[in-house]
């Protein structure tokens, strides 16, 4: 994924955009309000406010209990790589890999004038995940219960199928345990263990990374995208993967 | 013959991509009104470009040594330069305030140039 493509930030209105995929946002809890760069950005919003936009359609609850998910204040991240540092000593990735990665990109502001602006990257744990249907030995699979999508490397036969069909980029081949590693929203490290946060994000000292149980309204996760008037988006939407994974600035 | 050809290209271009490198990183105490400054410390990276911040028409005494002692180094070496400091209106949260300058919490990318940044300036040729 180059971060050149997600960055023409002109609306280029709705009206174009496939009602299945605006279903399932709403089903999600949020709807559409706008489209980027030629379909590769939705921007989102609460679907509270805009709920009357599409008549008919009953909110559904979330899939999961916990579901887990991760709010990204975008603006606020300054490269400082403490997020992957923490995630390859907790997560024992090698240095030819990588569970998730800071891409940085340059906005023209004005006339010679010009803005840094990062972006944290990690797998989205797709609600609909390409990787998981095409495993041909469902070694990768969504967990039932939180909605992480996670590995089981004993059943990896290494066939990289998965790293070619994850529009996100978010899965490399390590060869020490010859199975493909990823993020698992640090499960097997610290969550399973009873941790709340995954590394990355108890790591990031600029509280860029949040979080949670998008299902429980107290969370930060669910807070932060339910808000209203707080633009949300997620990565890729044309891709019909539904991210977990969401975007927002401030 | 080629081959000579492309050790001697390759030796020209390795000297100057270590020249340039070198510069960058000793520019700090040659150039004048200091040059640039690579804070990597509490966190990697920031940047601050003397030549800018005299080009707003301010002065060495300015900032020396009542914010910032002129030796390289020394701010970074205090428990206190935070962003918790900077709010309190400590060493660039002087002037980064919202009101002579930007404030210190916004604009975060126009100072932290983190770790890519530092490694383009510090590590020639890695990305
Ligand atoms: S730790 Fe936070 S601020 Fe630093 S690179 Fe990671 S997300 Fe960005
Ligand atoms: S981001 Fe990629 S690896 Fe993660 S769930 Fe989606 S398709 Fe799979
Ligand atoms: S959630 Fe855990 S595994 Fe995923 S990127 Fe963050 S630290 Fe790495």
């Amino acid at each position: 994924m180059k971060i050149e493509e997600i960055e023409k930030l002109k609306n280029e209105g709705v009206e174009h955009l496939p009602s299945k995929e605006r279903r399932d946002f709403l089903r999600l809890g949020l709807v559409v309000t706008g489209v980027f760069a030629g379909g590769s950005i939705l921007s989102l919003m609460s679907a509270k406010r805009g709920h009357a936009d599409v008549e008919g359609i009953v909110l559904k609850q979330y899939s999961y209990k916990p579901h887990y998910s991760m709010v990204i204040r975008q603006d606020r991240c300054i490269d400082c790589q403490r997020c992957m540092d923490a995630c390859v000593k907790t997560n024992h990735v090698p240095d030819y890999g990588y569970r998730t990665t800071i891409l940085e990109r340059e906005l023209v502001i004005g006339p010679g004038s010009k803005q840094r602006e990062f972006m944290p990257v990690l797998c989205n744990h797709c609600n609909r995940p390409p990787c998981v249907r095409v495993c041909p030995t469902r070694a990768t699979y969504k967990d039932k219960k939180t909605g992480i999508v996670r590995m089981d490397i004993k059943k990896c036969i290494g066939c990289k199928t998965c790293m070619a069909a994850c529009p996100y980029n978010a899965r490399y081949f390590n060869e020490e345990i010859r199975a493909i590693d990823k993020c698992d929203f640090c499960w097997e490290n610290r969550l399973s263990k009873g941790e709340t946060l995954t590394a990355c994000a108890a790591a990031c000292p600029a509280d860029v990374r949040i979080f949670g149980d998008i299902s429980d309204p107290s969370s930060r996760v669910y807070k932060l995208v339910h808000e209203p008037e707080r633009v949300v988006w997620v990565l890729r939407p044309e891709t019909g993967t539904l991210p977990n994974v969401f975007y927002t600035k401030g | 013959m080629k081959k000579m050809i492309v050790v001697v290209i390759c030796s020209i271009f390795i000297c100057l991509s270590v020249c340039l490198s070198y510069k960058i990183v000793l520019a700090g105490d040659d150039d004048e009104g200091g040059g640039p400054i690579l804070f990597t410390k509490p966190v990697k990276a920031v940047l601050f470009d003397h030549k800018t911040h005299l080009g707003f028409g301010y002065s060495c005494e300015d900032c020396h040594d009542k914010l910032f002692e002129e030796a390289k180094g020394t701010a970074e070496e205090k428990g206190d330069f935070t962003m918790k400091s900077l709010y309190a209106g400590k060493y660039c949260g002087a002037c980064h305030n919202g009101e002579t300058a930007f404030a210190s919490n916004t604009k975060c990318a126009v100072c932290h140039i983190g770790v890519k940044g530092m490694n383009r300036l510090t590590k020639t040729g890695k990305k």
